[in-house]
This record gives structure tokens, C-alpha cells and sequence, in this order.
């Protein structure tokens, strides 16, 4: 895969080239600033851009707007924002937009760099990789809701689901089997008043918009 | 100084009865002041041979209440007090002797009271054959004639005139009263400037308390898997199981250090502050809230932004009001405001819950009102049983 790089710290840049270089990635383009992002993203129109949220000038959030900005001139570029932090408004930013191929990780996650690259790979195919604090957060602080009526395996797997992985993944996670996983998939559609969707992307959107309804 | 007219016999002898009290006590304190001058002199003597320089500042204190007693007095008599204006006597002995000497106030007083102690005793002697032809004159005149009273008035002139001189001789200079009223805001500044240093130190030491008990050690057990492993690589590699299982949790580890640091700079300065601002990252603590949160901002996020102590104690109030709503008031909608004052910066959030917040429930609220203490903010609770539950926060700043 062809990738473009936005990270303004030069030992997690370094990092990133070279953990992605050793797994038979491309690097396209690296940016240091934020105005250079959109730029280099219109420029390469890489497979998947991983952008950090915060980068000089303004140490503020240019990283996910520069993201914002260039997924509306080139609508289903796959984007996989990492940031120090995760803040719920953000993952809804990102996604507002209903297409796929989002992603928004801790930057901690990239120390499990199995799982990085997969969530990259799913980012990339037009999947979605939701950091698991920003769904434990979208999952809770809530009164009275719908939620509570979902048995705890069933939590999990809404869990799983909402950060983007598929059935197998879930499958795998949860120790179950793939039959077991689609009848709990089916039970959380039918407790929160979903229509049942089909397997993949847009089951996660739908899920996800549910969530952030708040 | 208006004397009212005394029209009767009746009224002329209480209007000449009030004015006699008031020379009266003015003679009183002219005896009194007679008295001072003794301590005064001892004072002079004992501040000569240095041993004595102790007595000098409650000297001066007491000449400060004989003052003060006296300013009183007429403001009774007048209708308004003469003000007040002296250097505060603090800090050192040395420092409060210093500030008495130098005090312009001090010779002011000093000045009327040897003074006062003439026309203070002089008014009275003046008074009592007042009294006198006044009774005689005044009972035929006023009392048989039903003529207007004109020798008992002449009492309420004598008080008028020791209203006039002790007004002269105790006004402090325009100066002065300047003087005392920086002073005066000099000492409130350096409380409150106590109180902000204080909450600083406390603040400094949690935070290092945090970063030592929490991620430093983490990251000091990471070291040592770390080593473990590669000394067991260098030695055998024959359970590379072993090794594998210590690198893992070497990594967890590091994966738990990076969570508390994210908690304690969460702590210092929630990182949305710098991004999005107060009002954006209050947008972005309703939207997370799991309630329908209406924000309303008036002039917050328009113009110069608030100290950033000022704005993360004002996200924390409303992190922590909002997380109480949602979890214990059972609400489903509530209302953040956020005001701009010339004073400060004032929040308020109010849900349609059930009410009755209880503060020593171990409910968030102590650690609000600590948080907006120190700050020199103050904090309203209303939450009747039945609701809503209202929480009004002023946080003092220059915008």
C-alpha cells in the first residue's frame, strides 16, 4: 500500500516509516506540518493517510481537520487519524460523513503493531478502526437506555462491532463460534430498534449512529 | 452642620440638652486626652532608650481609637463622620514602628489632641452660663411669651463649632486617604495572592505524586522486563517462552504508563482545551454526556480567552455537573451557559432532574467547590428534592 504520513514528532515519524517499510508498505510522502498535509495528500492520493491530530503551526487539532478537508475533495480517501488522546467529538467528526475507510486510534496502539496494521489494512478497504476508549465512551454515561437490556456478551460484541471488526475477528476474540456471534449481532439490532443490516461497513455506521445520538 | 430652628420652649431645651452632651463628652475627652499626654511622654522616654520602642506602635493605636472615638461623634452630631485614613500597623515590630513614625496620620492626631484639649474643655466653660442666662432668658421670652428661643440655640452653635475645628484638624490629607486605600488593597492582594500560591503548591504536588507513584514506576518495572529478557537472551535461549512472556509484559506495562500520563495531563489541562477552546470543549462534553445538553455561550468564545486555570476549572465544574446529572438526577436534558463578565467568568448548569444533590453525599461537588476556591470563585447549589438541580459557578479573571 502507498501512504502518506502526517506527524510533526520526528522519533514517532522515523518509527512510522520504518515499521511500515519493514512490513512491505509504501511511503509516499511524510509532512511535518499541518499545512503541508493537504497538499501532499492531493498530490499522492496514497491508498491510506495516517494523520496525527495535533501538529505545528498551531499544536491544535490541524492534523484532523487537514483529514476533514481532504476526505471532502477526495471522498473516500481512507484516512486512520492517532492522537495522544481520544475525544468522543472527534470520532464523530470523523465519521459524520457516512463513508468508510476511518479510523482514529490512541497513538499507544501502535506499540501492538499486529493489530495496528490490521486496523490500517481495514482503514484502507473502506473499513472502520475506532479506538476501544472512544466505544467505551460512546457506550456509557448514558441513563436509561436501550443499552442496559443487552446481555454483557451481548455488550461485548457491540463493543467489537463498534470499533470495526468483522464477525471472524469478533469470533476469534470472544472465543465463539461465527453462528453464535451473528444470533447475538441479531439480538443487539433488534434491542436497539436497528433495522438488520448486512455484514460489514454499514453495520458498523449504523451502530455508530446509534451511539452518538447520545 | 444645620441646626434646626427650635421653635417651643420645649424643643429648644432637647435641642440644648443634645448639644450640651456633645460638649460635654468633648470636655470628657479633653480630660481624657490630658491623662494621654502622660502615656505619651512615657512612650517619648521609653522610645529614647530604645527598650521601650515596643510601646510606641500601641501608642499611637490608642491615640488612633481616641481619634477615631472622636470622628464618631461628630458624625453623630453632623450627620457625617470625618473619614478615616491610616497606614495599617503590620508586618515586624520594626516594620510596625516605622510605619507608625511615618504615618502622616499619627501627627495629625496629635496635633488635635493637644488642640482639643483647649477648645474642648474652652466650649464647655463657655456653655455652662450659657445655660444659665438661657434658662432665665429663654423661660421668660420662649416659655411666657411664646417668642422664639434665643439664647438656648447658641449651645447648638457651640457644638457646631467643635464639629467645625475637629473636622479641620482630623480630615486626612487627599493624599493620605489614597495612601490608606492602596494599602488597604495591597493587604487583600497579598491574601488572596497566599491563596493562589498555596493552590498552586498543592496542585504541583499532586501532579508530582502522580507522575512518581504511577508512571515513573511503571516505566521502572518496563526497564527491568526489558533487561530481564535480554539477559535471558544472552544467557540460554532455550525457553524463548519465557522471554516472550516478559516482553509482553513489558509492553503492557508501557501500554499502562501511556494511560496514566493520559490521566494526569487530562488532570493538569484537558488537551480539547488547547484545540477547541472553552466553549468547544464544553460542545464536546455534551455531546458525550449521554443527555440532550443545550449550550448556550454569551461572549465567551468571542474576544480574548480566559486564563487557562480560569477555563480547565470551568471544564471540570462542568465534566463533573454533567456526569452527575446523568448518572444520579435522572434527567434527560439539561442547560450549560457560559457568561462573559467584566469580572469574570460565570457558568451555569442546570438539569430537570429529581434534585435534592446531596454535597456531603461524596457526590462531585466538594471537589468543585475546593477547585473553584481556589481560584477565588464562589459556587451556588439549588437542588430542591423534586429538582431541578442548579449549579452557578464565578470564576474570577481579567479577560
Amino acid at each position: 500500500m502507498r501512504v502518506v504520513i502526517a506527524e510533526d514528532n520526528a522519533l514517532l515519524r522515523e518509527g512510522m516509516v520504518l515499521l511500515l517499510t519493514s512490513v512491505g508498505h509504501e511511503v509516499a510522502a511524510v509532512a511535518a506540518t499541518g499545512p503541508e498535509v493537504l497538499p501532499a495528500l492531493l498530490e499522492h492520493r496514497p491508498d491510506v493517510a495516517v494523520l496525527d491530530v495535533r501538529m505545528p503551526p498551531g499544536f491544535r487539532d490541524e492534523g484532523l481537520r487537514a483529514a476533514l478537508a481532504a476526505r471532502r475533495q477526495i471522498p473516500d480517501l481512507p484516512v486512520l487519524v492517532l492522537s495522544q488522546y481520544v475525544e468522543e467529538t472527534y470520532a464523530a467528526e470523523l465519521l459524520s460523513g457516512g463513508a468508510g475507510g476511518v479510523g482514529y486510534l490512541l497513538k499507544d496502539r501502535v506499540g501492538r503493531v499486529d493489530e495496528f496494521l490490521d486496523a490500517l489494512e481495514r482503514v484502507a478497504a473502506g473499513g472502520t478502526a475506532l479506538d476501544p476508549e472512544v466505544v467505551t465512551e460512546l457506550l456509557t454515561r448514558r441513563a436509561d437506555d436501550p443499552l442496559d437490556a443487552l446481555t454483557p456478551r451481548e455488550r461485548e460484541v457491540l463493543h467489537l462491532m463498534a470499533e470495526g471488526r468483522d464477525n471472524a475477528t469478533i469470533a476469534t476474540t470472544l472465543v465463539i463460534s461465527d453462528r453464535a456471534v451473528s444470533k447475538h449481532i441479531g439480538n443487539v439490532f433488534l434491542k436497539l430498534g436497528l433495522p438488520p443490516t448486512d455484514s460489514g461497513h454499514r453495520r458498523v455506521l449504523a451502530v455508530l449512529a446509534y451511539l452518538n445520538k447520545g | 452642620m444645620s441646626t434646626p430652628r427650635p421653635t417651643s420652649m420645649r424643643q429648644a431645651l432637647d435641642w440644648a440638652d443634645r448639644a450640651s452632651m456633645q460638649l460635654l463628652m468633648g470636655a470628657g475627652m479633653a480630660l481624657l486626652s490630658y491623662v494621654f499626654i502622660g502615656v505619651l511622654i512615657f512612650t517619648a522616654v521609653a522610645s529614647v532608650i530604645v527598650i521601650g520602642l515596643g510601646v510606641l506602635p500601641e501608642t499611637v493605636l490608642m491615640l488612633r481609637r481616641m481619634a477615631g472615638f472622636k470622628r464618631r461623634q461628630v458624625g453623630r452630631w453632623s450627620g457625617t463622620a470625618i473619614p478615616e485614613a491610616y497606614t495599617p500597623l503590620t508586618g515586624t515590630l520594626v516594620e510596625r514602628v516605622r510605619k507608625a513614625v511615618k504615618d502622616p496620620g499619627t501627627y495629625r492626631d496629635l496635633r488635635w489632641l493637644f488642640v482639643h484639649i483647649v477648645y474642648g474643655l474652652a466650649l464647655l466653660y463657655v456653655a455652662l452660663p450659657l445655660w444659665v442666662i438661657g434658662v432665665l432668658v429663654d423661660g421668660v421670652w420662649c416659655g411666657l411669651l411664646g417668642r422664639r428661643a434665643v439664647v438656648l440655640p447658641l449651645l447648638g452653635r457651640l457644638a457646631d463649632l467643635d464639629t467645625r475645628w475637629s473636622r479641620a484638624l482630623l480630615k486626612p490629607s487627599p493624599e493620605a486617604e489614597r495612601n490608606a486605600e492602596l494599602a488597604e488593597r495591597v493587604e487583600e492582594l497579598t491574601v488572596t495572592r497566599a491563596g493562589a500560591v498555596a493552590a498552586h503548591g498543592a496542585e504541583l504536588r499532586r501532579i508530582e505524586r502522580d507522575l512518581h507513584d504511577g508512571t515513573q514506576a511503571r516505566l521502572v518495572a518496563l526497564s527491568m522486563r526489558v533487561g530481564l529478557a535480554r539477559r535471558a537472551y544472552d544467557k540460554d535461549v532455550t525457553d524463548p517462552e519465557a522471554i516472550r512472556r516478559l516482553l509482553a509484559d513489558a509492553q503492557g506495562q508501557a501500554e499502562e504508563a501511556l494511560t496514566e500520563l493520559r490521566h494526569v495531563v487530562r488532570g493538569i489541562h484537558p488537551p480539547i482545551l488547547t484545540d477547541r477552546g472553552l466553549v468547544g470543549a464544553v460542545r464536546a462534553l455534551a455531546a458525550s454526556s449521554g443527555l440532550e445538553v443545550a449550550v448556550r455561550d454569551d461572549g465567551v468564545e468571542d474576544g480574548p480567552r480566559a486564563p487557562a486555570a480560569v477555563e480547565a476549572a470551568a471544564y471540570f465544574v462542568v465534566a463533573e455537573a454533567l456526569t452527575n446529572a446523568a448518572k444520579h438526577s435522572g434527567a434527560r436534558r439539561a442547560t450549560v451557559e457560559l457568561t462573559r463578565r467584566a469580572a469574570g467568568l460565570r457558568i451555569s448548569v442546570r438539569d430537570e432532574g429529581r434534585g435534592g444533590a446531596d454535597e456531603s453525599g461524596g457526590s462531585g461537588l466538594l471537589g468543585m467547590r475546593r477547585r473553584v476556591a481556589a481560584l477565588d470563585g464562589t459556587m451556588d447549589v439549588a437542588s430542591p428534592t423534586g429538582g431541578p438541580t442548579e449549579i452557578g459557578v464565578e470564576l474570577p479573571c481579567v479577560w
